[in-house]
């Protein structure tokens, strides 16, 4: 029973992450642009993130030094493939890397330094409802915003006149273009909260998830978004439910092992890449609503008046 | 790769100027892994890259580069610092094993010394510190403060090395708490990962254990987070008290620099040779440190007392009757394991709960 909690009360933590950067990267993607540098938006979020906060203590800063810097690489990437045109998997890429290495360089001084965790909230009244009150109330606020952000988003996208337009871009950008809006403003705006997104992401990762820096610690966990982005199908409830159970199954691997039910490591490890491909394989096994969600220009250069 | 580069330039400098009088001081190429952070693998093979350029002074003049893993920079890297004429070169990760013994075997006036690994060749010499001993006496401090006599383990990868210290932990817990039983242990199967090496360390403390080791995490992570649960921590390789002042039980603490200063006196002797190191507390490379202040007198008296049993060579951790964790007696009374058997230890001594890969 303490397992299962001590599962379902650390998976929204743990998924918080991914989560934030998958559904900015979901925005950046439903308009028709690929951005594949999360993992070093990411990473060089969370070097400065950590910064700010041994430096300073406030993690409102933290976080908006991380995401400042966060979208700064975005609009690097945004330079290459909106202005130039360049190759969009290739810009990424290179973003990607240049991320990584000024993490590298700007969190050199604060090597394997560590923080002390802040406490989470915990609710009045509802956090003493047993087991559901600790797994659902007493979690940080950066958990219940970004399952806010989510909820709001899955209503922009799919009901307001923004997610329409953004959509429209994203599916057709010669239409979008013909029915007067600014394409290349769009995907701009959406490449931005892609990497805003990411910033917060890797601040969370380094301040209050896991309290230290140390060079590479996002570990992938950038491309575990990038792909909840794919399997979950451009839905936002199914990556936010897809996030949240590559969370319980990472610590489940943990858990499990302290019980010792005669497992390999190796099996359970591996078991939160292959349950959640599994999952959202069966959830998405409709090959046509994956085209109906899926948008149709992404990856594709556009040039106004071509 | 974009953040080698920085590092890797100032050294392939400082190799340029430094080695262009090759007849005077020794000179040494050190190469390290990752960066050098505060407590942990890397930075103690600089801190006893330190500790032998203070034994030495102006006799020797050594190029240290960090960050540089395994791959095509390293190789890149060693083979500049033998071509300026280096003499030794250190290097600091496993995965240099194989680019290691290509050099040694180009370069007929170089001593190559590889950290770690399990071959050894032409004028290529490999040492590896004898944890096990110091998770011995660790153990013993776990065994005394363990209340509840629940201890748990978080475990980079199931490799001998790693089982060995995880055996002679749970043996030293049990010379002194008979009670010690069901060891719980989780498998990282990872290097580095702090997210999940936090992970870990919850999991272990909300399944109630008393002490966590926190072997070979390659990050702090799991001995902050037993501090914020008030649980007591164990630590490899460094003393991780800076990451919990007030439950930091007991560390392995590593002293590379012993290992390092004897083979810069074979090079400079003239009698390097290549062969495999395997140094514990006898020879200085290895002790326990910051003991709590919770153990008492008595409890750290037996502890220091048994290192020295261990120095002195009266005393080693592996020593028979041993039962594995099937119940079958693996090592017959008075039986002493030899280096052979300690570096390719495949069992688990009864009392610890986990299964090993076959």
């Amino acid at each position: 029973m303490d397992m299962i909690v001590f599962i379902l009360t650390g998976a929204f933590a743990t998924a918080t992450p991914l989560l934030l950067a998958a559904l900015g990267e979901l925005v950046t993607e439903k308009s028709g642009v690929i951005n594949l540098s999360v993992e070093g938006m990411m990473a060089l979020a969370a070097a400065m993130g950590f910064a700010t906060v041994y430096t300073t203590g406030s993690y409102l800063l933290a976080f908006a030094v991380a995401a400042g810097l966060a979208m700064l690489l975005s609009i690097v990437f945004a330079a290459l493939v909106l202005i130039f045109s360049a190759n969009q998997v290739a810009s990424g890429l290179a973003a990607g890397i240049l991320g990584l290495g000024l993490s590298a360089l700007l969190g050199r001084e604060y090597e394997s330094f560590t923080l002390q965790a802040p406490s989470g909230l915990s609710v009045p009244n509802l956090s003493n409802i047993p087991v559901l009150g600790s797994i659902l109330f007493e979690q940080d606020i950066v958990v219940y915003l970004t399952v806010t952000t989510g909820l709001c988003l899955m209503w922009i996208i799919q009901h307001s006149r923004a997610g329409l337009i953004l959509r429209v871009v994203g599916e057709d950008p010669h239409i979008a273009h013909n029915l007067g809006f600014n394409v290349l403003r769009v995907r701009f705006l959406a490449i931005l909260f892609g990497g805003f997104m990411a910033g917060l992401a890797g601040a969370y990762a380094s301040t209050i998830l896991t309290p230290i820096w140390s060079q590479g610690m996002i570990l992938g966990r950038g491309w575990i978004a990038l792909a909840l982005v794919v399997f979950g199908t451009w839905r936002v409830l199914r990556v936010m439910i897809g996030a949240y159970l590559f969370g319980a199954l990472l610590l489940a691997d943990l858990a499990v092992q302290t019980l010792n039910l005669g497992i390999p490591s190796q099996v359970m490890t591996s078991m939160p890449y292959v349950m959640t491909i599994i999952v959202l394989a069966i959830v998405s096994r409709n090959a046509l609503r994956i085209k109906l969600n899926a948008p149709v220009s992404l990856g594709q250069s556009y040039r106004p008046g071509q | 790769m974009t953040q080698k580069t920085l590092p890797m330039l100032a050294a392939m400098i400082g190799l340029a100027t430094s080695y262009s009088y090759a007849d005077s001081p020794l000179n040494i190429g050190f190469i390290v892994p990752n960066p050098v952070g505060e407590v942990g693998w890397d930075h103690e093979l600089d801190r006893g890259r330190q500790m032998m350029e203070a034994h030495f002074g102006d006799q020797i003049s050594v190029t240290a580069v960090d960050s540089v893993g395994e791959g095509p920079d390293a190789t890149r890297m060693m083979n500049r610092m033998a071509a300026q004429g280096a003499d030794m070169i250190f290097l600091g990760s496993f995965g240099h094993m194989n680019d290691g013994i290509l050099l040694a075997k180009r370069n007929e006036n170089l001593a190559v010394i590889h950290a770690g690994g399990y071959l050894t060749g032409e004028r290529f010499a490999t040492y590896a510190p004898r944890h096990y001993q110091a998770s011995y006496l660790c153990g013993m401090a776990a065994g005394y403060v363990a209340e509840d006599a629940e201890l748990g383990i978080i475990a980079a990868f199931p490799l001998p090395e790693v089982i060995g210290m995880m055996n002679a932990y749970v043996l030293g817990a049990q010379s002194v708490n008979p009670a010690i039983n069901n060891v719980q242990v989780v498998w990282l199967n990872s290097w580095f990962d702090p997210a999940r090496n936090r992970s870990a360390a919850e999991a272990l403390i909300s399944g109630g254990v008393d002490v966590l080791y926190s072997l070979f995490p390659g990050t702090p992570a799991a001995i902050s987070a037993a501090e914020e649960n008030g649980v007591y921590a164990v630590a490899t390789l460094s003393d991780n008290s800076q990451f919990a002042p007030t439950k930091h039980l007991c560390a392995g603490q590593t002293h590379f620099g012993a290992i390092y200063i004897n083979y810069v006196n074979s090079v400079m002797n003239g009698n390097f040779a290549a062969g495999d190191t395997f140094a514990g507390i006898a020879e200085d490379a290895m002790e326990v440190a910051g003991l709590s202040p919770d153990l008492t007198d008595n409890q750290r008296n037996a502890i220091l007392a048994k290192q020295d049993e261990i120095r002195a060579g009266t005393f080693e951790p592996f020593t028979g009757p041993i039962t594995d964790n099937s119940g079958d007696e693996v090592v017959t009374r008075g039986v002493r394991l030899t280096i052979g058997d300690i570096k390719g230890m495949n069992f688990l001594v009864q009392g610890l709960d986990t299964t090993l890969p076959n």
